[in-house]
């Protein structure tokens, strides 16, 4: 082995050593780096629920992505509030739906196939004067009590009352204010509220939750109010701004929700699922090493080593990306590391080929790979087509499916082309390791008839 | 040297079976689609040990069934099934499902009252006996349906493009129609095993298929690439047999490609089988037979038809001069 080739041929191995340790145990040298155990499992794996809330409007018509925005803010509310940080809620403004996610917690209370259209209801909107002396542990203020006659008087605004709550750039241009519409009925109360509580606050509570508490500035007499936000860095003012202004709408949306598709897995089921998909994904790869060197040898050798290479750098893909993992998409994991040695086997062929016609080991090598990548190059690019589509056009599951083969694919060039090459190189310059045989070529053929 | 072109007409016939085949089934029977496709609602309960005997399996079904339909009032069946516990017992256990049709899908909270009688009802026991349960209205299962179906015919639209470009040297545009002949044999092959054995059509059966033309084309690429290559080097031997020489030169690749991949996803597949993981089940059955189709079609459908368009045209030009 030259020096040089010796250097890389051992960087790979360390390379590879590393990538292993830190998929394997989540840090490397002091730092967390985000591994394995971090890929976040889909609800077909952990078991969970999966629902598409449908809004239904009463004159059919397709609701704006302002109100679907406000909708989902309301829902992501009333999961925080029910701790239930660990979900995706995402909007399809085209089909105007809220999809919502939510694995199973062992030992949660909350269940939330049961409440998953409660999550989805109309918000409870308040606009209310409050008691200052009186506060939760928080600091927030204490909603009234609608039984209580005294206490209901303290109500200003609900729900109905607003028309419209947009956030916009403050007129000095520094940051996002809120500006909010009332129905005729509304600006009526908020007129007289206003003008008696001046320089006292006006808590906002959605289902009974403190979401904003502005101090009133002056009396607004036409019913078109401002909320400005003072009390945030500017840089975060946009987004507070949009969910205040959405959370504010969510009492008087044009639309309900329906969970029209629901999609429940309980804990055990799913997790019964993965440890099958993962014993299944290690016989697949013991089965396809064994294959490899058996039937090439030496650069079937090095091929397991450049899988075991493809198998840890798309875990960690996977893991760094944040892409969920469903069942279809393991699948799509174990396919690609029996379509990742292809690249391998065309070009092994290849040098095998270029060895029978008489060319030296070196030689072979090097026109094996050149001439073998075109194919490889072409052949990938179909199923990165495929890939693509199926993510553009799949839903849940199936993009993860597509996510993987897509990054399997990509993967292998480096891997089963770059990585595989560099190795084979730095090996076959052993004199041990130049015999024909070690390449799965019979040495009587050596030098004999071309194209077997 | 074997020559597979004087043979292809036993291929042809081969493969032409198989499609009738789906075909009768078609007319016979249908496609089964799947919930996520039709629409409906799908409750997985877990039974009682003991709970079903081989003499009342019947008889119990139709009585869960009944009461399904009296609590809701929506007609309904029942379906007992068997699932295997890796974690704990390492024991199968028995599974209640229940079908009700996508015209009467259950709202949300009809899922629950149904669970709750039947658990109730039938005294179901283990800790948390709802397994799984899926519900889809049919207009949703229709548009899942409408956008697998376009994206099938987008990635077709793309790969032939490509196709076209990568191959012009070899008369690309009949080079890339012939290669898409192929991958549609192995499309309809796939199909009509999805007919003849009744399983049921989802969105994994897009995933599949799409998989499926982007490996069959994949196949099908590294021939005509060699074809591509003896054509520069070898321009006096007639078609025929550089084709098939180009055919044989690659077999070896062709079939270790398909062993490897075949490994990887019949794995899959045996391990979803034995434990009865339906979904990953369902997924990779129809790669299996994809993958298989993929690497026959390229060597025994594509590449002969091409030869056969490529005789002919020379021949039409024999006559014309």
């Amino acid at each position: 082995m030259r020096g040089s080739n010796a250097v890389k041929f051992f960087s790979i191995l360390v390379i590879t050593g590393i990538l292993t340790w830190i998929a394997a145990f989540g840090s490397f040298a002091g730092f967390d780096i985000p591994g394995a155990k971090d890929i976040r499992p889909g609800i077909d794996i952990q078991g969970g629920v999966d629902a598409k809330l449908y809004a239904i409007t009463e004159d059919g018509k397709k609701p704006s992505e302002k109100d679907l925005d406000s909708a989902r803010f309301t829902i992501e509310k009333r999961l925080d509030s029910n701790n239930i940080f660990d979900r995706v809620v995402t909007v399809d403004y085209q089909k105007g739906y809220v999809l919502v996610q939510i694995p199973h917690k062992k030992g949660e209370s909350f269940d939330p196939q049961k409440s998953i259209e409660e999550i989805g209801k109309t918000a409870l909107l308040t606009f209310q004067e409050v008691d200052e002396t009186k506060k939760n542990a928080d600091g927030t203020y204490i909603p009234a009590d609608p039984t209580k006659e005294d206490e209901k008087k303290r109500i200003i605004l609900q729900g109905q009352d607003i028309k419209d709550a947009t956030s916009e750039p403050s007129q000095d241009g520094s940051g996002f204010q809120i500006s909010l519409k009332m129905s005729d009925e509304g600006a009526k109360k908020f007129a007289e509220a206003t003008a008696r509580l001046v320089g006292r606050p006006i808590a906002i509570f959605m289902d009974n939750k403190q979401i904003s508490a502005p101090v009133v500035n002056e009396a607004i007499p036409n019913g078109t109010a401002r909320i400005s936000l003072n009390g945030t860095p500017a840089n975060e003012q946009k987004a507070e701004a949009k969910e205040l202004a959405g959370l504010i709408k969510s009492g008087a949306l044009p639309f309900k929700l329906e969970a029209k598709q629901v999609n429940n897995i309980s804990p055990t089921l799913g997790s019964n699922a993965l440890s099958v998909s993962i014993e299944a994904f290690v016989v697949a790869f013991i089965l396809i090493c064994i294959f490899m060197v058996g039937y090439y040898r030496l650069p079937g050798f090095i091929a397991a080593i450049a899988l075991f290479l493809h198998t840890v750098m798309e875990l960690l893909a996977l893991s760094w990306m944040h892409i969920t993992v469903t069942l279809p998409g393991i699948a799509g994991l174990i396919l690609t590391i029996g379509m990742a040695v292809d690249a391998n086997v065309i070009i092994f062929e290849r040098i095998k080929e270029e060895i029978r016609d008489g060319k030296t080991l070196r030689t072979a090598i090097e026109v094996g790979f050149k001439r073998a990548f075109s194919a490889v190059l072409d052949g990938n690019i179909t199923t990165i087509i495929a890939a693509l589509v199926l993510l553009k056009f799949g839903t849940g599951p199936i993009q993860s499916f597509a996510y993987t083969l897509l990054i399997g694919v990509i993967l292998s060039f480096i891997t089963a082309v770059t990585a595989t090459r560099l190795m084979l190189n730095a090996v076959s310059d052993l004199d041990i390791a130049k015999h024909p045989v070690l390449y799965g070529v019979s040495a009587r053929l050596k030098g004999g008839k071309a194209n077997g | 040297m074997v020559n597979l072109y004087t043979k292809r007409n036993y291929f042809f016939i081969l493969s032409a079976i198989i499609i009738l085949a789906g075909i009768v089934s078609y007319f016979a029977m249908g496609f089964k689609l799947d919930i996520q496709f039709e629409g409906g609602t799908v409750i997985e309960l877990r039974a009682n040990k003991g709970m079903f005997t081989d003499a009342n399996t019947q008889q119990l079904q139709t009585q869960i069934a009944e009461f399904v339909t009296k609590t809701i009032d929506k007609p309904s069946s029942v379906q007992k099934s068997a699932a295997f516990d890796v974690n704990g017992s390492n024991s199968s256990y028995d599974v209640i499902k229940i079908n009700i049709g996508s015209e009467n899908t259950l709202t949300n909270a009809e899922v629950t009252t149904v669970e709750e009688a039947v658990i109730k009802e039938f005294k179901l026991t283990s800790d948390d006996p709802v397994i799984s349960e899926e519900s889809v209205e049919p207009f949703i299962g229709k548009e899942i349906m409408q956008n697998g179906l376009k994206a099938v015919a987008i990635a077709f639209a793309l790969i032939i493009i490509y196709v076209w470009i990568r191959f012009r040297v070899m008369s690309g545009l009949s080079a890339g129609v012939f290669a898409v002949v192929g991958v549609l044999h192995d499309v309809l092959i796939m199909i009509s095993v999805y007919l003849i054995f009744q399983i049921p059509v989802n969105e994994s059966f897009i995933a599949a298929i799409l998989t499926v033309v982007g490996y069959s084309m994949n196949d099908t690429i590294i021939i005509y690439d060699r074809i591509r290559e003896n054509n520069r080097l070898l321009r006096k031997v007639p078609l025929p047999e550089l084709v098939n020489d180009s055919i044989m030169q690659t077999l070896n690749r062709s079939i270790n490609t398909v062993v490897t991949s075949l490994i990887a996803i019949t794995t899959v597949y045996i391990f979803a089988k034995v434990n009865g993981i339906v979904s990953i089940e369902e997924f990779s059955f129809p790669l299996i037979i994809g993958i298989a189709a993929g690497c026959y079609s390229s060597i025994f459908i594509a590449s002969p038809l091409y030869v056969m368009w490529k005789e002919s045209q020379k021949k039409t030009k024999a006559v014309k001069a």
